[in-house]
């Protein structure tokens, strides 16, 4: 046996390192190619965004929100104003749902279009990335004429959404994600039905369904170990319940399963923004929420939780009557699967399967740290 | 493999017999003498446990296919000297969530780990114990998660004082102009 096959080293992976997205890092230690341990290392974002928010009003936190997430911003906006509604006993018009159920899915298709970017990097296919972030522009475009930002939109509010949609937004958004629709079948060509892609994935990282729901797995995660769990079918929130789709599952568990599941996401998410944009009732869109500088919500403590890209996204709310959150948690699925899950799909992995084993967990940073 | 929403009994027979929730809420209250449980709404379910109790309130929880935990929430109260513990559980078949509620004292704060019942318990006791200073028994990896050589009071803790922090810790760094 060669010398290096014997000794173990410790091995920095990330944050500088070229096999990493984001600021995270995983100590490795590694005995010739494979993995014996490693150690996930968060922490390089941590902002102290859930100590910020006891200091600021009820108002002021949105812009806070959807910051736990870059890739994925609109969840946590939602999911906070879904339990400060929940708290003050507020109502959302119909027409607020559906136009909700737009951002969310918009957000849904950007996070998922970035994790083709990073996911096909990994696995050393570069055009499928550019592809994909130049599609991504044109939803990041269609946010910008929606909410007036690209990254961060503030456009979910407790009582429905910050504005009505503009003129021409629905025959602007049909033509972008209809354009989608027929370039999946380009992305399956390149990169889905490639064998290089599926030689380099399947039986990699694999995952069993009682491990999975043990270490916390939600999401694709959990989708890709054959059990059909979705918050927009079991709890359903905004305009989910009356809308037609599937929740797409896979039987393997491993990376190939994952990449799948997103793959069959982008297309049930393309279904749903055109249900809504042809079922959009008539109405206002948002109720008028209280005075922000004098609203004061009564006492309680609740748990929301909703499905974002990548999981369930959760808020447990506690106020004590004040003007400002008393304590506020959020619950984020990057959480078990950037630690625990990761550590144990990593152990006896190949060095080379590392940065695509992570990205199929589709880990976020930033989403860990808070 | 399981139905994607709860088939409700009205469904079914076309009136409301006894509802999961309410199902559920006799079988904890049945077994567990102290332990109190309320029904907000639908698909919420919240439980007042002690902290004796609580390891087998998770563990009957967990045997009624409570099997998912969502997280752990800690909440400093400090004018009652107490840290409350929130237990978030979910039930993938019927799509239900639980809170479980406990109290424990905020001097000298420790509890027992829950880890042998929910693996994935470990990292949200290493956060809470960083954050608010809760010391968990039995929690093989009970080291920093998320701040670097942290030597303040916990800073998730209602006493820390943000604004305060900021002034003793930058301040005292004299600007780049000032020469001396």
């Amino acid at each position: 046996m060669p010398e290096t096959e014997q000794r173990e080293l410790l091995l920095y992976f990330g944050p500088q390192h070229p096999g990493m997205v984001g600021n995270f890092s995983i100590t490795l230690n590694v005995r010739g190619d494979r993995v014996v341990k490693a150690t996930a290392n968060p922490g390089y974002l941590h902002r102290g965004f859930e100590k910020m928010m006891e200091y600021r009003s009820w108002m002021q936190n949105f812009p806070m929100c959807c910051r736990i997430n870059v890739m994925d911003p609109d969840p946590y906006e939602m999911v906070y104003a879904m339990a400060v509604e929940r708290l003050c006993g507020l109502e959302v018009p119909p027409r607020a749902h559906y136009i909700r159920t737009i951002v969310l899915e918009m957000s849904r298709l950007t996070s998922h279009l970035a994790w083709l970017w990073a996911f096909a990097n990994m696995l050393g296919f570069d055009t499928p990335g550019q592809w994909s972030i130049g599609d991504r522009d044109l939803i990041l475009d269609l946010f910008d004429l929606l909410t007036g930002g690209r990254v961060y939109h503030i456009y979910i509010w407790p009582g429905g959404v910050r504005r009505d949609l503009p003129d021409g937004f629905a025959e602007r958004a049909l033509e972008v994600i209809e354009d989608l629709a027929r370039r999946l079948g380009d992305y399956d060509d390149l990169f889905f039905e490639n064998r290089l892609f599926v030689s380099r994935t399947r039986g990699i990282g694999k995952i069993d369904r009682e491990t999975a729901i043990a270490l916390g797995a939600t999401g694709p995660v959990l989708r890709a170990t054959g059990l059909a769990y979705d918050l927009r079918k079991t709890e359903p929130y905004a305009a989910y319940a009356s809308l037609n789709f599937d929740v797409p599952t896979r039987q393997e568990g491993d990376s190939y399963s994952r990449a799948m599941v997103i793959r069959e996401e982008i297309a049930q998410s393309i279904s749903i923004i055109k249900q809504c944009l042809s079922a959009m009732p008539e109405g206002p869109g948002f109720a008028q929420p209280p005075n922000p500088f004098k609203w004061e919500a009564p006492p309680g403590a609740v748990y929301e939780r909703i499905e974002a890209a990548r999981g369930e996204v959760g808020v447990f709310l506690v106020s004590n009557g004040g003007n400002k959150p008393y304590r506020i948690h959020f619950r984020s699925p990057s959480f078990p699967h950037g630690i625990l899950i990761l550590e144990r799909l990593l152990e006896g992995a190949s060095i080379a399967d590392v940065g695509h084993i992570m990205m199929s967990l589709n880990v976020a940073a930033p989403e860990i740290d808070r | 493999m399981w139905p994607q929403r709860p088939i409700l009994s009205e469904q079914l027979f076309g009136y409301a017999a006894v509802t999961t929730e309410e199902r559920l809420k006799s079988q904890i209250e049945s077994a567990f003498e102290t332990v109190k449980v309320t029904v907000p709404r639908r698909q919420r379910l919240v439980v007042e446990a002690s902290r004796d109790s609580l390891a087998l309130v998770l563990m009957f929880l967990s045997s009624k296919g409570f099997e998912h935990l969502c997280a752990i929430s800690c909440v400093d109260w400090i004018d009652r000297g107490t840290f409350g513990l929130v237990y978030h559980l979910a039930s993938h078949r019927e799509g239900i969530h639980t809170m479980v509620n406990i109290s424990i004292p905020r001097e000298d704060a420790h509890f027992i780990s829950v880890a042998s019942i929910f693996p994935n318990a470990q990292t949200y006791e290493r956060e809470i114990f960083e954050m608010f200073g809760v010391k968990f028994e039995g929690n093989k990896r009970l080291i920093p998660l998320l701040l670097d050589h942290w030597e303040d009071i916990p800073p998730m803790r209602k006493d820390f004082d943000t604004r305060e922090y900021v002034k003793q810790k930058f301040e005292s760094i004299k600007p780049l102009e000032s020469k001396e």
